[in-house]
This record gives C-alpha cells, structure tokens and sequence, in this order.
C-alpha cells in the first residue's frame, strides 16, 4: 500500500506547485472577472476583487456595438478555407512521399521541408505586392491562401502513412484498384487521426494569424478577430471591461478546441515541434 | 518522366497540387523579395534599380540597429527563462505529484490563446493605474511600477507575458523528452542512493539533451520573430526602446511604403534565422553520429 504521509520537504513542494497553479490560472480568471464588471468598477480607486454586481453588459455591448460578430465570422471563413486547402494540398503529396517511388523524391521532400526555415516575415512585402497585382488586398481570400502550404503537415501525415503497411495497398493493386482508389479508400480513411492532428493545427495556426491580415486587410469590417482584438485598445481606450469581454469572446474557439482535443493538440506539438 | 512508368506519373500528380501552391506562395515570394530589395520602389511610382543601396542603407542605419539589439535583447531575455520554465514544468508533470495532470493542463492552457488576447490581458494586468500588478502593489504599502511605460521595463514585461503564454510549449517538448527515458535507470539510481537532485542533474538533463537543443533552436527562432507581443502591449515605445525587427520591416514596408528597403531587412532577418537553423543541423547532427 502507498503511504499517505508527506514529508516535510514534500508538503513544501506540492505548495510550490500548488502556488504556481494558482499563478498560471490567475489572469485568465482576471480576464473573466474584469469583464463581469460595470466600467465604473473598474476603473476606481476602492479596489474590489470579486464584481459587485455581475453582469453581462460587456458582452452584449460586445456583441451590439462592436464588429466582433464580424471578426468571428471571418476567422471562421479564414481558419475553415486554410484547414480545408491545407488537407487538400497536404494529404496527396505526403501520400507521394510516403508509398510512391518517384525520381527525385527525397529532393524534392528536403525542398518541401526547407520551407520550414523560412520566417513568413520575409515574404510579407513580396506577398503584399503579389495579392495587389491580384486585386486581392482587402480579402479574406488573401488572409488564408499564403497560409495554406504547410510543410509541417505533409511531416506528419507522411510520417502517419509510412506506418500503414503496405500489404494492404499491393492487395489492392492486385484486385485492380488504381492509385487514386487506394488513396481515397484506403489511405485516407487510415490517416483520420494524423489528418486530425493536421486539421487542428492549421485552424488553430490561421485563428490565431496576426502580422498577415494586419497588413492584407484595411477595413475594420473584414478583420480576423485577433486584428480587430487588437484594434479593440485604439478604438474603446480605457473600457477595460468591454475589452475583456471581446477577449473572451475571441477564445472561445479555442477553449472548444482544447477541450474535445487536448491530447491531439499536445501529441501535434510533440512531434513536429510547432510553433506559433 | 519515364513513359509507362506508373510510379513518376503519380508521383508527379498527388504532389502537384501542393507544388503549385507552393511555388505561388512559398518560392516565388521568396524570390521576387530578394529581387525587390535591389530597387526603391513605394508601390505607386515605378522602381528604380539601386542595386545594393538599400543594403548599404540598412548598415548606417541606427534604428535597424537599434530594433535588431531590441530583438537580441528579446532573444536574450526569454531563451534561459523560457527553456528552464518549460524544463521545470515538464519535470513537474511527469514526477510524483498527485496533481501532475492538473499542471500539464494549466501549464500548456495558455498557450492555445491568441496572440493578441495574451497581450490584450497582460496589457490590462499591467496597466499603470488600474492594473492588478499595481493595485496589489498599492495595497501592500508599495509603489506602483510602470511595466510597460518605463524604458528599462517594458521589454521585461513583454518577456514575462511571452513566458506565461509559451512556457507550456516547452513543457511537451521536454515533457516527451522525459517519458522516452527508461524507468530502470531511475529505479538503479535510486537504489545506488541518488538523491532527486541528483539523478536529474546526471540522467534526465543529459539524456534530454537532444530535446534541450530542438527547444533551444525554436526558442531562438520564435523569439527572432517576435512581433504580436510588442505591438499590441507597448506599440514600440517607451521611446521606440521596445521596436523590435519584425516591427520596423513592417512599419517601413506599410507604413513608409518603402518596399525594397522593407525587403532588404527581412532577408537580413532571414539570414540570421538561417544560420540559427544550420546550427541546429549540424548539432543535432553531431549528435545523431555521437
């Protein structure tokens, strides 16, 4: 049987710990505190911890007098159109990597791969003269298209593919199926679960996108939140309530995410190392 | 391409569609920038070729001087901090505590939050009058700070709010790293009478060492390009003491719409993460072969 007793040394570090829980927790809870306020609450010199009276005026006011609605919307399209096309454009070519034997393969894979070490701020002024010769800017189209090439997803899907056995497949070629058949009803279907690594990384990479829309898109309107998050500060100056209502709001997608996919999240990081 | 080769044929098709895009977004840009930063050109009149002016500009030039020590500064402040945190945290979480998973949660949660949101709530926090920071500061009978108005802060508050949001990153990092090391070795060690102290510092830190090197390299490259953080909390100042690279490529290309010299910078930018990025390779490498 385990023991139940704590050393002295022991007690000590579990309220470390315990301490540094409280502190990793504690602004988030500030967050949703402050937005529970009324403006006046806030920005008073008889300080209170917990809102007097509770209420949701910041977040209606949010909702009402704000474009927040609209940013949402437009993460959503951006997040959603760079999910969906970094599947579409992923998912075959790592197919290619992992089971086709074609000339110039691992050249081509080490070329692919190398875009990793490009910073995106590098192309920043190319990219904004290409979409402007487009007719692009001020689109969410140009939002999400640069962003839609992602080595690190043929990474993990090509990983993903190279453990399915390839058995499986050469039964399939010998009952006469043609590539394209085997991937789409073979493969794909096995994948599920690093496409599903793939699919919440891209989303959460687009949502949480900043210097890219900051720059591709002008009217307030068609913002993606984190730019119209950001803008919050100029335009509502010291409502500090309202703001924390809009950051709440802006999370919410996020907080879903973590909730219904944590281990995904925490498995996608540990093996290919992204970061934001 | 082989005719009747079915192999290079498909290959070609399922990576095309990724290779289009790639070309359009990826190597074109890459290219047409390092072409760009040979003019001077503002968008609405036509360039001029200056060949490389725009290079000789930048290195008499004080504020990049200034925005990359800011940058160096940044990189300085948030590597040690940030890689020892994530460290510490990943030892937190795979030990003996009874909470361990409760930490994994809380450590690596803020982390999924935008960008802008953490700074938006850290600005808040911090704020001079109102903030919590100094609200709790006044209350104890202290003075209140300026976290992010003053010179010699600032950078430090934008650096502990990146430590808050990003630490928990580091923690999966290492926190994989610990879980692959074999149980036995613990178990051995303790029974030779290791003490805790002792058998982290002579099995896990060396045996993480491949990990403290991906950290390290990732660490430096996200802290190269930081930007977000610094725009939203101090927008550059006190005095442009916070502007850092990312800020002054942006502001010069769409602000000042000079787009060339914009360009020249960020291929410098792109050259020192290039050579942050060899580095990696060839010391992860020496490793592999060790």
């Amino acid at each position: 049987m385990k023991k139940l007793t704590f050393s002295k040394k022991q007690l000590l570090i579990r309220c470390i710990e315990l301490l540094f829980i409280l502190i990793w927790v504690f602004p988030l809870l500030w967050m949703v505190i402050t937005s529970l306020k009324l403006e006046e609450e806030v920005i008073t010199r008889t300080f209170s911890f917990w809102p007097s009276h509770p209420t949701f005026a910041n977040y209606i006011k949010a909702f009402t007098s704000t474009y927040i609605v609209n940013w949402m919307g437009n993460s959503f399209i951006v997040s959603l159109m760079a999910m969906l096309l970094t599947l579409i454009i992923d998912a075959p070519i790592a197919y290619a990597f992992a089971k086709i034997r074609f000339k110039g393969r691992n050249i081509l894979f080490w070329a692919v791969m190398g875009g990793m070490m490009v910073p995106f701020q590098v192309l920043i002024v190319p990219l904004y003269l290409q979409f402007n010769s487009f007719g692009l800017i001020n689109t969410l189209a140009a939002a999400y298209l640069p962003r839609i090439a992602l080595p690190i997803g043929i990474f993990i899907l090509k990983q993903f593919y190279e453990g399915i056995p390839s058995d499986l497949e050469e039964a399939a070629f010998i009952d006469g199926a043609s590539r394209y058949r085997i991937f789409a009803q073979i493969i794909l279907p096995l994948g599920q679960s690093a496409m599903a690594t793939v699919i919440i990384l891209s989303f959460i990479n687009a949502w949480n996108d900043f210097l890219w829309p900051l720059i591709v898109i002008n009217d307030t309107i068609k913002y993606t939140i984190t730019v119209g998050i950001a803008n919050f500060q100029g335009t509502h100056g010291t409502q500090y309530s309202l703001i924390m209502a809009g950051a709440a709001v802006a999370s919410i997608p996020q907080i879903f995410f973590y909730i219904f996919f944590r281990k995904k999240i925490i498995a996608g990081i540990a093996t290919s190392g992204m970061k934001g | 391409m082989i005719p009747g080769n079915k192999d290079t044929r498909d290959g070609i098709i399922f990576s095309l569609p990724f290779l289009v895009v790639y070309l359009a977004f990826m190597i074109y840009p890459l290219l047409s920038g390092l072409y760009i930063s040979f003019f001077k050109w503002d968008i609405l009149s036509t360039a001029s070729f200056v060949g490389l002016d725009n290079y000789r500009t930048l290195f008499s030039d004080e504020k990049f001087y200034s925005s990359l020590w800011h940058t160096l500064q940044f990189v300085l402040m948030t590597t040690p901090t940030l890689l020892v945190a994530g460290f510490l945290m990943a030892l937190a979480i795979t030990g003996s505590s009874p909470w361990k998973g409760l930490m994994e949660n809380v450590f690596f949660f803020p982390y999924i939050f935008s960008m802008t949101v953490v700074s938006t709530l850290w600005a808040w926090l911090m704020q001079k009058d109102w903030g919590i920071f100094n609200q709790v500061l006044i209350n104890i009978g202290q003075n209140p700070v300026s976290w992010l108005t003053n010179e010699r802060l600032a950078m430090w508050s934008v650096a502990l709010t990146t430590l808050w949001w990003t630490a928990g990153f580091n923690m999966v990092l290492f926190g994989a790293g610990i879980k692959q090391i074999p149980k036995e070795i613990y178990e051995s060690a303790a029974i030779d009478g290791a003490t805790y102290i002792q058998s982290v510092r002579h099995i896990t830190i060396p045996l993480v060492s491949s990990t403290t090197v991906l950290c390290l390299i990732l660490q430096i490259i996200a802290s190269f390009n930081v930007f977000g953080q610094v725009y939203v909390m101090t927008g550059g100042g006190p005095h442009g003491t916070t502007r850092v690279l990312v800020q002054y490529i942006y502001e010069t290309g769409f602000k000042f719409f000079k787009m060339g010299y914009s360009a020249a910078m960020s291929y410098i930018l792109f050259l020192i993460i290039l050579m942050v990025s060899i580095l990696q390779y060839t010391l992860l490498g020496r490793k592999e072969n060790a």
